[in-house]
């Protein structure tokens, strides 16, 4: 998606074309004011008023469904709840601004209990239940006659002033809702530029490497829908003062929802300025088309804006702002990759005084159903340690790491890490693992496709550092160190595979491990780049870092492991000096059978 | 007792109802992979087509099926051809979503603006009387969907199992690249498989045009509750799908008279959230499509 661009060019590199963007924004910001001030007709406020709103609900809604990927498809469920809590607190005589927060305190709790049960739910079939909960809120509010009036509706007690939201003018409307929408930009400025965003938008495009960063995955997007969901309520509260009446079928209307996930998408989904750009540009068009055909042209604006959310799928997928950065980042282009020198000064292996115990590992069963793929594992770990996980494909490697990790519950058996305060903790989730300093990586890459090199690295150093400053300059001093310095402000997509391992590890490093567990990352790639690997993992050791390191490359295993771990169908076979492992027989038939042992 | 039996009879009928457009969503998207959001569109069009052909030339709507079912096969096609085959490699599911909303809003409003917001009524032609089966008065338009809706589905599956494109149609929905390495043109495919899913909806249409006013927005109604059908009988399952809509159309009936009729679709929407959220392979599922479920 789009979003990363924006926050690349604050890194360096397009600062002038961020200025002149920040320039362009302030302008048509301006313009929603002064353009209707200055014609001073009352179709023009109401078109621009009406501009405000969507652009407002667009950008809650963008939080959500652009920044942490959960394409909600029922938010008129928050407008809803704003607008009727508004309505029915002002008839019994309290303003509309206590109700708009009541408002959006309720709105809260809907979004919490809407969405904690279909966080597992991905793409479509999340869209399908904010749908479904949006029908049935919409059926209760039907039901439910003596509070919301059913379907006859409910009208405001008409009392005119600044305490009521309601005016004779136009004016005060347009700056209430003016207002409004720079909340909501401001927020959603907020949420991108800072750490929650960078989270976000990790758990989006991959939620497993989120976690493995120590991102509380289900925590950060309770945060954005909740966030999201305020919003919106408390300018549905607004809405409804405006509209002066309110019934369920417009409150809570599916087509008003997708209509506030349409101006995003068509602005640029997951930008800071795309919902207000697509609002901008399409309200007009459509109430324009509205108010000069009249009557006769019911349904012409709903056919605009189906036919034109088409064309941009097809052919802008990234929306305006993605054909703006187009042209303000063309220049940004990476060459090929090539080999950028890593920091690490050549060494080699020295037999290394190992410290005190910092993981134990004791009795780890796991079944696959009918399967045992782990059978009494247990070792320990020492402080400054690297310890080599060798075993043929399919001997449970990758097992007994997504155990070590808190992706995986042990049947039996437990993991116990020292806490930095020196007792023995035994942590069960991934969040709970990063917390405790255990970092890895994963045997498949796991970029955040859509951000940049330095973006991903810094879902990691927020870990540490939970400042965007801070995290950028610590992420930047890791890329160097990995030799992933030319690349910062490329995206991780477009990387090697060579890189992409490298990435892999800069992120778990960026977290500043105390235990660090590392699946085959030299898999893969090229006789030097081994050999560099070697290199830094061996000045990692030296920094007092434990490294469990699952390995094919045997000549990487050999030089850096101060203990070889074998592991073959689920059990350890063999464990110890690297040297004496490879000649023990039951190795050597683990990997190549039983007429080999004596060869 | 007699009232309950009355009221299991018109679940039952209102379920092949459901199941007629179901049928067509399962198929698109336990091949495709893709949720039409448009297919409660594709009957309101077909259900205007019927309406158009059967006043204009006086017709029973019955007949106008064999019109109106390959006129929706081409609009499935083209469809894919043009709206979706384009965003398959797409690296997010968003744009499928936006693609098929998108279709869906400039149908309906397509229809408002051509027809009005105003209900067009097809004529009857005796599909409306009532026959007595025991106890319990049925419309025999209503016997007729159920009859039609059992005969697709069975149709389907032996299309699907028996026939070569039937199992080029499966080898391409369980692995893609596979069956292309194997000959499988696998964009005709999807091309057709959407055609087919459109027919269907294509030929329940004239099916149901005569029991229901039709409207634009009649769609949104039916493909809400087909998702729901489609997903209590496991994604992508045809026969699921229909034993999902009963289902669902008992639990319509049932709940809207010992519950109270304006809640019945808070009650089935309920139900779909709970199946959505606790288990997503569905009541029938017997194979486990956990796909969009994350570990």
């Amino acid at each position: 998606m789009t979003d990363t661009t924006s926050m690349t060019q604050a890194s360096g590199g397009g600062l002038s074309a961020q200025k002149l963007g920040l320039i362009a924004v302030a302008v048509l910001l301006a313009g929603l004011i002064a353009v209707p001030v200055a014609v001073g007709d009352e179709f023009v406020y109401h078109i621009f008023i009406t501009i405000c709103l969507f652009a407002a609900l667009s950008t809650a809604w963008n939080i959500v469904g652009g920044y942490a990927g959960q394409l909600s498809l029922g938010h008129a469920i928050f407008y809803g709840i704003g607008g009727y809590a508004g309505v029915i607190l002002v008839n019994l005589g309290i303003s509309p601004w206590f109700g708009m927060f009541a408002g959006a305190a309720v709105a809260v709790v809907a979004a919490i209990v809407v969405s904690w049960p279909c966080f597992r739910l991905h793409g479509p079939f999340f869209a399908l239940a904010t749908i479904a909960f949006l029908e049935v809120f919409r059926v209760l509010a039907l039901h439910f006659r003596e509070l919301t009036g059913g379907a006859t509706g409910l009208m405001i007690q008409l009392n005119i002033g600044w305490e009521w939201m309601v005016f004779r003018e136009r004016l005060p409307a347009l700056l209430i809702a003016f207002g409004m929408l720079l909340v909501c930009l401001a927020v959603a400025w907020a949420i991108r530029s800072h750490r929650l965003g960078f989270y976000l938008v990790a758990t989006r495009e991959r939620e497993s490497a989120a976690k493995a960063a120590g991102v509380g995955t289900v925590k950060v997007r309770l945060m954005a829908v909740s966030i999201s969901a305020a919003l919106s309520a408390m300018v549905g509260t607004f809405h409804a003062m405006y509209l002066t009446f309110i019934e369920p079928e417009s409150m809570f209307s599916l087509q008003f929802s997708i209509q506030i996930a349409m101006f995003a998408l068509i602005g640029g989904i997951g930008t800071v300025w795309g919902p207000l750009l697509g609002a901008v540009l399409l309200v007009p068009i459509t109430e324009f088309a509205r108010g000069a055909l009249g009557s006769e042209a019911i349904g012409l604006h709903g056919f605009v804006y189906g036919v034109v959310l088409m064309l941009v799928v097809l052919f802008l997928p990234n929306g305006i702002m993605g054909v703006v950065h187009r042209f303000t980042s063309g220049s940004e282009k990476t060459e090929g990759e090539q080999a950028a020198p890593v920091a690490a000064a050549p060494r080699s292996a020295v037999p290394h005084e190992a410290g005190r115990e910092v993981m134990r590992v004791e009795g780890l069963q796991k079944h696959f159903g009918g399967l045992h793929v782990t059978n009494d594992v247990g070792f320990t770990l020492r402080e400054g340690e690297i310890l080599g996980v060798i075993g043929p494909n399919g001997a449970g490697k990758t097992t007994v790491f997504n155990m070590l990790s808190g992706f995986l519950k042990p049947d039996e058996g437990r993991v116990s890490v020292l806490s930095p305060s020196g007792e023995w903790q035994e942590p069960a989730t991934p969040a709970d693992f990063a917390t405790l300093g255990v970092g890895r990586t994963f045997q498949i890459v796991q970029p955040f496709a859509a951000m940049t090199v330095e973006e991903n690295i810094m879902v990691g150093a927020f870990h540490r550092h939970p400042h965007v400053g801070d995290a950028r300059e610590a992420a930047r001093e890791t890329a160097h160190r990995m030799g992933l310095g030319p690349y910062l402000n490329a995206e991780a997509a477009s990387l090697t595979i060579g890189g992409l391992k490298r990435l892999e590890v800069a992120r778990v490093m960026a977290m500043e491990p105390r235990i660090l567990l590392l699946d085959e990352v030299m898999a893969g790639i090229n006789q030097t780049d081994v050999r560099r690997a070697v290199d830094l993992m061996l000045s990692i050791r030296d920094t007092g870092v434990s490294i469990i390191a699952i390995e094919h490359v045997m000549q990487a295993v050999m030089s850096l492991s101060d203990r070889v771990i074998v592991i073959n169908s689920g059990q350890i076979i063999a464990q110890g000096d690297p040297h004496d492992v490879v000649r023990d027989e039951h190795v050597i038939e683990a990997y190549l059978g039983k007429e080999f042992t004596h060869a | 007792m007699d009232t309950f039996l009355q009221i299991v009879a018109n679940g039952l009928m209102l379920g092949g109802l459901f199941a007629i457009v179901a049928v067509g969503l399962t198929l698109i998207f336990g091949i495709v992979k893709v949720i039409n959001f448009a297919h409660g569109e594709f009957l309101m069009v077909g259900m205007y087509l019927t309406f158009l052909l059967s006043t204009g030339m006086d017709v029973h709507p019955y007949l106008t099926a064999a019109a109106v079912a390959p006129a929706l096969f081409v609009l499935g096609a083209l469809t894919q051809r043009l709206l979706i085959q384009p965003l398959m490699s797409a690296r997010d599911e968003h744009v499928q979503i936006f693609a098929t909303v998108g279709l869906s809003t400039a149908l309906m409003n397509l229809a408002l603006l051509v027809f009005g917001a105003d209900i067009a009524n097809t004529p009857a032609h005796g599909v409306r009387s009532q026959v007595m089966l025991g106890e319990v008065r049925i419309l025999t338009g209503q016997l007729w969907v159920f009859g039609a809706a059992i005969l697709l589905v069975i149709g389907l599956q032996l299309f699907m199992k028996k026939t070569r494109t039937g199992r080029a149609i499966r080898a391409t929905a369980q692995n893609r690249a596979a069956a292309r390495l194997m000959g499988i043109n696998d964009k005709f495919i999807y091309i057709l498989t959407f055609g087919l899913g459109a027919a269907c909806v294509g030929l329940g249409s004239s099916l149901i045009a005569p029991l229901y006013p039709t409207s634009p927005t009649i769609g949104t109604y039916f493909v809400l509750i087909a998702f729901v059908c489609v997903v209590l009988g496991g994604l992508g399952s045809i026969p699921g799908a229909f034993f999902g809509a009963l289902v669902i159309g008992l639990v319509d009936a049932l709940s809207g008279f010992y519950i109270g009729s304006d809640l019945r679709e808070a009650v089935v929407f309920t139900i779909f959230l709970l199946i959505l959220i606790l288990k997503p392979s569905g009541l029938f599922g017997t194979r486990m499509n956990l796909s969009h479920v994350s570990p």
